[in-house]
């Protein structure tokens, strides 16, 4: 640390206030989430009007069981997570070739194409909903995975992102490898991309928690609830519930354990991804 | 020489399976919609043409312009509200402590978790008579007992809080991160010069935060003219449709009043306002950044 630092650092009087306060916000914060953990994990029919027998003791993890054996809650992160996945990877490919060779190759009318792909941020998926399901509809495609996967992976955003981290790919890299005769889909797939990696695990981590929490559009093409979403099918789970809150609560815990390990896990590409997209999803 | 239609060629495997999803999920819909704002249209499919019909249907609407006005109202209450919290979180998390770490994270967290589990949680908690909050309240020997979703102006107290509580933190990063891009030589420079510790922060912290600022402020507006999902959870629109959005009218135009013409008209007038505030906001960024 240099000195200045030190110097700013001792001259401020405030300072053990303004860590004082950050403590508290982060405990305002976090504390519903942590509620939520402990409430969960409260034997089933708990109920109190002191906030603090919330946090005490007697624990079980009978709830998890139960909801575990006798709830869909399990089929709902299992569709969530098929797809997650799906929606990622394939965004994941489409993307990339498609910044690839807007990037890397020399093709007519590449301006005006690059220019149509970026229209696509300036059009609000909300807004465009209702003609969507008249189009996913036609293609029988409501109430499937591919209905709820495939209208979510054409990412303008993605094909940006990748394009300027492969306009960083040395030049010299690449002509070489073409007078080596390397293919362009050798060069995509065995050059180009594994120097993408950190672009691609920012842009693979957003469109997951994207997935994984998207209500609106799960909500309107998916009828089965055998084929819900975790976000779709934990309010009707929720709403039969209106004064018991041990269950509902063991059914929210259930669906926001994976991300926040994912977050404990990835923050760092997470922090990074968002300075460096600076546009929501 | 090759011919370069050949070369042409060779970039279309690359770009066909984007461009076929793209066209067919992002762009078509835009046409479409046109065509079925133009139609009698219910869920089972087209019906007669009616012209304008839906369009001047919607202009004398009184819930289309109510639900509009209480988007816009969202609009007004988070924008300024999220812009000044974000601030304070960042500076917060931008201290010079071993903690900076936690608060980071602690003020982030929420954003990772699902809509439908926020919504609920909110319900839960602030639920009369056993209600997490309404508890917390009565420890400190307040004899009340509010019904939070029962009294508008409450109702959007707790929106407005439960959105900034879930939403703040990607705003937080984006002033954190250019708060640490501020060069640390303007400070040691000012002090040289003995500027005071609310001198620097007036001077140089806040003025070269100023274009952050106005990104977060564009990106609010637009995020908050999309509400939907937390108000259909947590109030279901209510009471009395006094914090019902655009989106939960669109959608009960289309899927609960079976009209999906009607639906797509009113979508119409929402991509138009969406669609003019991310060009001034796209604009703006480009401009910052040349």
């Amino acid at each position: 640390m240099s000195n200045s630092k030190l110097l700013l650092r001792n001259r401020d009087p405030y300072r053990g206030l303004k860590v004082a306060i950050g403590v508290l916000v982060s405990i305002l914060f976090i504390v519903p989430i942590i509620w939520m953990l402990f409430v969960s994990i409260k034997p089933n029919g708990f109920a109190t009007s002191n906030p603090l027998d919330w946090f005490a003791p007697p624990f079980t993890i009978a709830n998890y069981i139960d909801l575990i054996w006798n709830s869909m809650i399990l089929q709902w992160v299992l569709n969530s997570f098929i797809v997650g996945i799906l929606t990622t990877v394939i965004t994941l490919i489409i993307t990339s070739l498609a910044a690839f060779a807007i990037s890397q190759m020399k093709f007519r009318f590449k301006r005006f194409i690059f220019i149509f792909f970026l229209l696509g941020l300036m059009i609000p998926g909300e807004a465009t909903i209702i003609p969507l399901y008249e189009i996913v509809k036609a293609m029988n495609m409501i109430d499937t995975y591919e209905g709820l996967i495939l209208p979510m992976v054409a990412s303008p955003i993605g094909v940006i992102i990748l394009k300027s981290f492969f306009d960083g790919v040395p030049k010299e890299v690449v002509e070489s490898a073409r007078i080596d005769g390397c293919s362009y889909f050798k060069l995509y797939y065995k050059i180009v991309l594994p120097l993408a990696k950190p672009a691609l695990a920012a842009i693979g981590i957003f469109t997951f928690i994207g997935s994984w929490n998207n209500f609106l559009w799960p909500y309107l093409s998916i009828l089965s609830e055998t084929l819900y979403t975790l976000p779709v099918g934990l309010p009707v789970f929720n709403s039969a519930y209106s004064q018991a809150y041990v269950l509902p609560m063991t059914a929210n815990a259930i669906a926001s354990l994976p991300v926040i390990v994912a977050f404990l896990l990835f923050e760092k590409q997470i922090v990074k991804g968002i300075s460096f997209t600076g546009i929501k999803g | 020489m090759k011919k370069p239609w050949k070369q042409d060629l060779k970039a279309v495997p690359f770009l066909l399976p984007f461009f076929i999803a793209y066209f067919t999920f992002t762009i078509l819909p835009i046409f479409k919609g046109l065509e079925m704002s133009l139609y009698d249209w219910n869920l089972v499919g087209k019906l007669d043409f009616v012209g304008l019909a839906n369009y001047t249907e919607m202009v004398m609407d009184n819930r289309f312009w109510r639900t509009l006005g209480n988007t816009t109202l969202f609009v007004i209450l988070t924008t300024p509200t999220m812009v000044i919290l974000a601030l304070v979180l960042a500076l917060l998390a931008n201290l010079n402590t071993k903690l900076k770490t936690f608060f980071r994270s602690s003020f982030f967290l929420p954003s990772i978790l699902s809509v439908s589990v926020i919504s609920f949680l909110a319900i839960f908690m602030l639920q009369p008579y056993n209600g997490f909050i309404n508890n917390i309240i009565q420890s400190f020997g307040i004899e009340a007992e509010p019904f939070w979703m029962a009294d508008p102006v409450l109702a959007w107290v707790s929106i407005v809080v439960v959105t900034l509580w879930w939403t703040v933190g990607f705003n937080m990063i984006l002033f954190l991160a250019s708060l640490q891009d501020i060069p640390e030589a303007l400070y040691e420079a000012s002090e040289i010069d003995g500027a005071t510790r609310w001198e620097q922060f007036k001077y140089i912290t806040l003025p070269q935060l100023t274009p952050i600022s106005k990104v977060i402020l564009l990106l609010q507006v637009l995020a908050s003219y999309k509400v939907f999902a937390q108000i259909l959870l947590i109030t279901g629109g209510g009471p009395g449709g006094a914090t019902r959005p655009l989106i939960q009218y669109i959608y009960e135009a289309g899927f609960t009043q079976n009209n999906l013409g009607y639906a797509a008209t009113m979508s119409y007038a929402l991509f138009f306002i969406l669609l003019i505030l991310s060009i001034i906001q796209l604009r703006y960024q480009r401009s910052e950044e040349n």
